[in-house]
């Protein structure tokens, strides 16, 4: 019964708040990310962006005032990787809109089918989540938060939103975040982590010429696709005659023009590798998706400042003989070799628990300021919206959680949470369920 | 006479002797394994039989006689779980074998495919629906002198081979067949040498029982707690027919009482103990086979008393497998390992036989053994194990495996050291018929993806 | 013969604790989850907890773990796990209560370790949820390194698998989700054919039951007859309806679950768990009338229609309507750090500390009816512990060491000092290998792997 007599507390005070995006919080123990803790200090937040941060500041009079006392105050966490509002239920199909049929489809836009009315977005953020990347992965449109098999090479381009809108326009921080590119792979052969039922071979068991070869066609077909695209470049700029618009082509521009990244898809050293390469050769800028280990990559990646987007750390080795912590340990190894990374949950289901991710990894080495920096500032640096978002700084938009704890810590309770300034409901199904049923006679 | 002109037909390359009563070869270095080196001694073999064997024995007036000098003469070589003598179909697929059974022409269906589900095969419901069982099919009734693998075999120094059927969870009773004859019964030394038990399973949902390895065991288990009390209701019904329901025939039971042992695969030590433990509830008189991870298994073995086939085509790095991608820690262990089990079963006390799995070559063979020699094993015990020890746990020591008196005149005699890479097989005797061998080419296409469907332990492939 | 075996092994295992010299944890905070928290130490003998306090003589000949600073918590209890064995599904049939986890225990399979190292000691391992009637359970303890009987918890109850909605229908739909190219639809489809392939089982279970009293009646008469044939698929039926047998039930919506629980009361039997249970919290009063433990998961939801209705809420409302509740991982990767799912419950739902670490140690040990030897510290308990660096709900924690039978399973150090060891054994493997291929004749011929 206390918790729920707590849950109308909660209201109480959403109500006070009202949708006035200005007020001040204090007394507070103010954790900006981009600079050190202020105990005992102040946020000031005018027409939905921060105002001031500091330790001491006298309201005006009629400023509505927040009182943070024992409480703190975060940037709003990023998830650098979801496919919130693309899928709703993974298991049924009719529910997932992930990933389209075809090899490449730069054109396709994460974006203009993100559900705003999705369960998921309200369960998300009342953990803390105030925006997401929303990832074009895998085809079929089947999968959704589990992953399948991804025939498709380039998926689409990713949206940042805010998990607050009634529309998808009114979530738009970035229509294009990126273009989704799944790196060819050379399959890895089933056994462990495929069919439960096969138990370890004595050997090899499939065919890897074979694998092989339908990499090296899958990555010759990467190449001419970027050709192309380049020579249509060439063609419009130079308005030749007989050009005809292509849509495919057109959305590759901005990739082209190093304007837009491309979100690369890679979990294995090899991968990684041939990641890195694309961005040698095509000149485009690269974000590393979703990588497993980082073999002798690091000072590649670092030489040429490519990011990575940290998949979760709550993984299996990928290999048998890998240490039972080389998930755990690999954020710590990605910063001891400094590359600039964030932290996604590749999932909808768990993007509420990325800062557990993040926490996991400080439990195996990584400095805890990184940790936090992962979840927010960094985020918004990989994706060019540091202006805006991932830290508590003067004029960045007001996307702020109050917790009552680290927010890294499982038992830690958001107590409000603000996109934009606006104070943004913390109920949602879960809790409305709770509720009911808790009170069912 | 008849049985040379056959000889003849079937094997171009051997060259059978002159027939006559009695063959003898003396001053040879005669290795019994029953007993002591002769370094200089005389064997005599009459209608195919040994009759006499030592330094001092008189050579019979009518003998054929071979000079010795130089030669060794072992007994012939036993392969203690082979196909050989079941003629192999074109395609690896299609079993030819139980194709060629008119009587039972239902069983082809899941032995071509094991599991292939089609509108005259539908998916077993259960262990009542006996699937991929052909535990009365004999392969005594399957040899035929025609299986062209039985030259390369003989080459080798293979008399005999203990030859399965090879395919099903319950394959068929095995047959102890001496690898020459005119005709397929005069090749059957025992035509009971055992059930072929394999793990195999339907795979995939949509393939009818058994689809795991779980189920697979408890099939088998189910089914011998069915052999029991199908003996029992026999018996009873027997004794009592009047009042009493008749029990159904089954032959998938029929076979399972025939045998007078049970061959169950084991690769890892985890399936040693399994299969060991599944043995001892079910109270089955059981040979394990396979055996890679014999090395690490001796232990449990012996604990047990058990007697092992352990195959000689130790486990190999695949051919086509990923630079990137080594193997685990303990897969590379065993394949460093597995070769060492011969020699630490012997040290262990643990009775054991070698099988080819399906190699036939001699050096291929021989490359093998080495592996096993270089890790402690005696030639003497590596002897035994492909001689004296299968014709013990088969139960037919009484007739094979050792030259004795009275014994079958299987010999191969060599010109060196038989585990030499160099020696030189000159004769090989079955049933008293001497052979010098030729060892054919290996044709085009015979290896390596044509292999045979070799008796592995298949429980790892469900 | 058969019946003394598991006494057997008990003396064996007895036999090797009592050459091992006493443990004693000094200076650790003591979560004994059952008896709060103290700082202080434990001694170890003979594989149990001898002694707890804060001031603790050592045995002259004791062996001195130095846990200051560290947490010990009773070694974790998942009651939902399929690590450990070669096969899980036996998804042929709609009845596959023949089979069993025993058969294909595989004491090898590297999430037994992983696991250790995540604080787990002690596991339900179960079949899958692919027939409404699946196969049998073991319960386990995670002793790494030993075959696969010396791993099984002696004297547990065994358990059979039940699985209601999507998994058991999938089968039967023909746009479902099935392995294998057969095209052939298996019973039942839907929620309605589940509940009727359970009630055949227990109809057909019961028949054999009586068909065995008969026999046995005949014999006692001194009539002539012949034993019915044994039906490894029924006698599993007939342990459940003697109480002999624990069923494990895998479940998710509300109707369901309550069919099952008014089954179980039509044939006369028990729901020992129910597995999974995401909208227990729907029908608990029932699930706690009928006194079924719930083993669920802390936040996952979403994945397929019938999970939905899910709410992180689930283990808390459920403890406060009475039931024993325990979090399970259903997954190799999740049992790793179930101690970080447990800690979720206090944010969702507000459940102290001790309900919390419950959640994995007590309270499913009290639901596979084990908890008189493990799932909390007191004297005479097996000496099953993890000794975390922190805090073990705070998701900064790891594992440091963890002992099963006072024996040492699982040390970080060790673990990191032995990395650099297999790297070289792995190296050196690979060179041999590589220079035996070398050596090997060019015009060897080459085969495929065995």
């Amino acid at each position: 019964m206390k918790s729920i007599a707590f849950a109308f507390l909660f209201a109480a005070a959403a109500l006070v708040a009202g949708d006035d995006d200005t007020f001040l919080i204090r007394g507070a123990t103010v954790h900006p990310v981009a600079s050190a803790e202020i105990v005992d200090g102040f946020v000031l937040v005018r027409d939905g962006k921060i105002a001031g941060v500091g330790r001491v500041f006298t309201p005006p009079k009629g400023m509505r005032v927040i009182e943070g006392k024992g409480l703190h105050v975060y940037p709003g966490m990023i998830d650098s990787g979801t496919q919130m509002g693309l899928s709703e239920i993974g298991s049924t199909r009719e529910s997932v809109d992930t990933g389209e049929l075809g090899k490449f489809d730069p054109q396709l836009r994460a974006e203009i089918a993100i559900n705003p009315s999705s369960e998921h977005i309200p369960v998300t953020r009342a953990n803390g989540i105030t925006s997401v990347v929303s990832l074009p992965m895998s085809a079929g449109g089947g999968g959704g938060g589990r992953r399948g098999p991804a025939p498709s090479i380039i998926a689409g381009q990713a949206a940042l939103v805010h998990l607050d809108g009634w529309t998808w326009e009114e979530m738009d921080i970035l229509k294009s975040a990126g273009m989704s590119l799944r790196i060819p792979t050379i399959l890895a052969p089933a056994g462990r982590g495929g069919d439960p039922d096969a138990p370890p071979a004595l050997g090899g068991r499939y065919s890897f010429a074979e694998a092989r070869r339908n990499y090296e066609t899958d990555l010759r077909e990467l190449r001419d696709f970027f050709e192309h695209a380049r020579r249509y470049q060439k063609a419009k700029a130079a308005n030749e005659k007989g050009f005809r618009p292509d849509l495919k082509f057109e959305a590759m521009l901005p990739v082209l023009e190093g304007k837009e990244p491309v979100v690369v898809l890679a979990a294995r050293e090899r991968a990684i590798r041939d990641a890195v390469q694309l961005a040698d050769q095509q000149k485009v800028r690269v974000i590393i998706a979703n990588p497993r280990e980082i073999g002798k990559m690091g000072p590649e990646l670092k030489a040429r400042n490519i990011p990575a987007i940290l998949g979760p750390t709550l993984e299996l080795p990928l290999r048998d003989d890998d240490p039972y912590d080389a998930a755990y340990t690999l954020p710590d190894q990605f910063f001891k070799a400094g590359v600039k990374f964030a932290f996604g949950s590749f999932d909808n289901e768990f993007s509420r628990n990325l800062p557990y991710q993040a926490a996991t990894a400080v439990a195996f080495g990584l400095p805890h300021e990184e940790a936090l920096k992962a979840i927010t500032l960094n985020a918004a640096q990989i994706w060019g919206v540091s202006d805006r978002i991932g830290s508590i700084e003067e004029g960045k938009w007001a996307d702020l959680m109050i917790t009552d704890g680290d927010p890294l810590e499982a038992k830690t309770q958001v107590k409000q949470l603000f996109i934009k300034g606006k104070n943004v409901d913390l109920d949602n199904k879960q809790k409305r369920l709770y509720e009911k049923y808790m009170n069912r006679p | 006479m008849k049985r040379l002109v056959v000889l003849l037909l079937v094997a171009a390359s051997a060259l059978p002797a002159q027939g006559p009563a009695a063959v003898a070869i003396h001053n040879a270095r005669v290795v019994p394994v029953s007993g002591p080196v002769i370094a200089r001694g005389t064997v005599v073999l009459r209608d195919g039989l040994i009759e006499a064997v030592g330094a001092d024995v008189n050579i019979p007036a009518d003998a054929w006689v071979i000079e010795g000098d130089g030669l060794t003469i072992y007994p012939g070589l036993i392969d203690a779980l082979s196909t050989f003598g079941i003629p192999q179909p074109a395609t690896p697929q299609a079993n030819g074998a139980a194709a060629q059974q008119p009587a039972a022409p239902q069983i082809t269906s899941p032995l071509a495919t094991p599991g292939a589900v089609t509108a005259a095969n539908p998916p077993a419901r259960g262990p009542e629906d006996r699937p991929m069982t052909t535990s009365w099919v004999r392969a005594a009734d399957l040899v035929k002198p025609t299986d062209r693998r039985l030259n390369s075999a003989r080459a080798a120094g293979f008399t005999t081979a203990v030859t399965f059927p090879p395919r099903g969870i319950f394959a068929g009773q095995g047959a102890i067949v001496d690898l020459a004859g005119e005709t397929p019964g005069q090749m059957i030394v025992a035509d009971n040498a055992g059930e072929y038990v394999t793990l195999a399973t339907s795979g995939g949902f949509g393939g009818g029982f058994p689809n795991s390895l779980m189920g697979t065991i408890a099939y088998v288990r189910q089914l011998y707690l069915d052999a029991e009390h199908y003996r029992i209701a026999k018996q009873f019904y027997a004794a009592h027919p009047r009042g009493t329901a008749r029990p159904d025939y089954d032959r998938a039971l029929e076979g399972v009482l025939d045998a007078p042992r049970v061959l169950l695969p084991a690769t890892r030590r985890t399936d040693v103990d399994r299969m060991l433990r599944f043995a001892d509830d079910l109270r089955l008189q059981a040979v394990l086979y396979g055996l890679p991870e014999g090395y690490r298994s001796a232990d449990l073995l012996k604990k047990a008393g058990a007697s092992v086939l352990v195959n000689l085509r130790w486990p190999e790095k695949g051919r086509d497998t990923d630079p990137d991608e080594p193997d685990t820690l303990q897969v590379l262990r065993v394949r460093d390992r597995a070769p060492s089990t011969p020699a630490v079963l012997a040290q262990n006390g643990v009775k054991f036989a070698l099988y080819t799995g399906g190699l036939e070559r001699r050096a291929d063979l021989l490359r093998e053994i080495k592996r096993a020699l270089d890790e402690g094993l005696s030639p003497e015990d590596a002897l035994r194990a492909l001689t004296l020890s299968p014709a013990e746990i088969y139960g037919v020591a009484d007739r094979l495996g050792s030259i004795e008196p009275g014994k079958i005149a299987n010999l191969v005699v060599t010109k060196g050291d038989i585990f030499q890479t160099a020696t030189e097989v000159k004769y090989v005797f079955v049933d008293g018929v001497k052979f010098e061998p030729v060892e054919e080419p290996a044709p085009a296409n015979a290896r390596p993806e044509s292999a045979p469907p070799t008796p592995e332990p298949q429980g790892e492939k469900q | 013969m058969k019946s003394m075996k598991p006494f057997l092994v008990a003396c064996l295992f007895t036999a090797s604790s009592l050459a091992a010299p006493p443990i004693v944890i000094q200076n650790a905070t003591i979560l004994t989850v059952t008896r709060g928290t103290l700082t202080g130490s434990i001694l170890i003998r003979n594989g149990k907890i001898e002694e707890i306090g804060e001031r603790i003589t050592a045995p002259a000949d004791a062996q001195i773990v130095d846990a200051t600073g560290q947490f010990v918590m009773p070694g974790i209890v998942d009651c939902h796990s399929h690590i450990a064995a070669d096969s899980i599904n036996e998804g042929s049939v709609s009845v596959s209560a023949m089979v069993g986890i025993e058969d294909v225990l595989n004491p090898e399979d590297i999430a037994i370790y992983r696991a250790l190292a995540g604080g787990v000691t002690t596991a339900n391992i179960l079949h899958g949820s692919a027939n409404s009637i699946g196969g049998k359970c073991t319960v386990v303890k995670l002793r790494w390194g030993k075959d696969a009987h010396d791993m099984i918890f002696e004297g547990a109850m065994p358990g059979i698998k039940f699985a209601l909605g999507e998994n058991p229908k999938r089968a039967g739909n023909p746009s479902g989700q099935r392995i294998g190219a057969a095209n052939v639809l298996r019973y039942p489809a839907t929620r309605m054919g589940v509940e009727d392939v359970i009630r055949e089982a227990f109809t057909e279970a019961k028949a054999y039951q009586q068909s065995w009293k008969d026999y046995n009646d005949k014999v006692a008469r001194g009539e002539q007859a012949i034993a019915p044939r044994r039906d490894l698929k029924l006698e599993p039926l007939v342990e459940v309806l003697e109480g002999k047998r624990f069923v494990h039930a895998h479940c998710y919506r509300a109707d369901e679950i309550l069919m099952l629980l008014r089954v179980a009361d039509e044939f006369g039997f028990k729901i020992r768990t129910l597995q999974h249970v995401l909208e227990g919290y729907k029908v608990a009063k029932e699930i706690a009338a009928h006194g079924a433990g719930a083993s669920t998961f802390s936040d996952w939801w979403s994945y397929k229609l019938e999970a939905f209705d899910a709410i992180p809420y689930n283990a808390a409302i459920m403890t406060r309507k009475g039931i024993v509740v325990s979090l399970n991982s259903d997954s190799a990767e999740l049992m790793r750090h179930l101690n970080d799912e447990a800690a979720k419950t206090m944010k969702y739902g507000g459940l102290s500390e001790t309900e919390a670490l419950s959640l994995i140690t007590i309270n499913p040990a009290k639901q596979l009816a084990i908890d008189n030897r493990v799932g909390s510290i007191e004297v005479g308990k097996d000496a099953d512990l993890a000794i975390f660096d922190k805090h073990p709900l705070s998701n900064f924690a790891k594992v440091e060491k963890v002992y099963i039978d006072g024996e040492l399973y699982f040390d970080r150090n060790k673990d990191l000092a032995d990395r650099a060891v297999h790297e070289a054994d792995k190296k050196k493997l690979l060179d041999k290998e590589r220079e035996l291929q070398r050596r090997a004749a060019p015009g060897a011929v080459r085969r495929p792997a065995a």
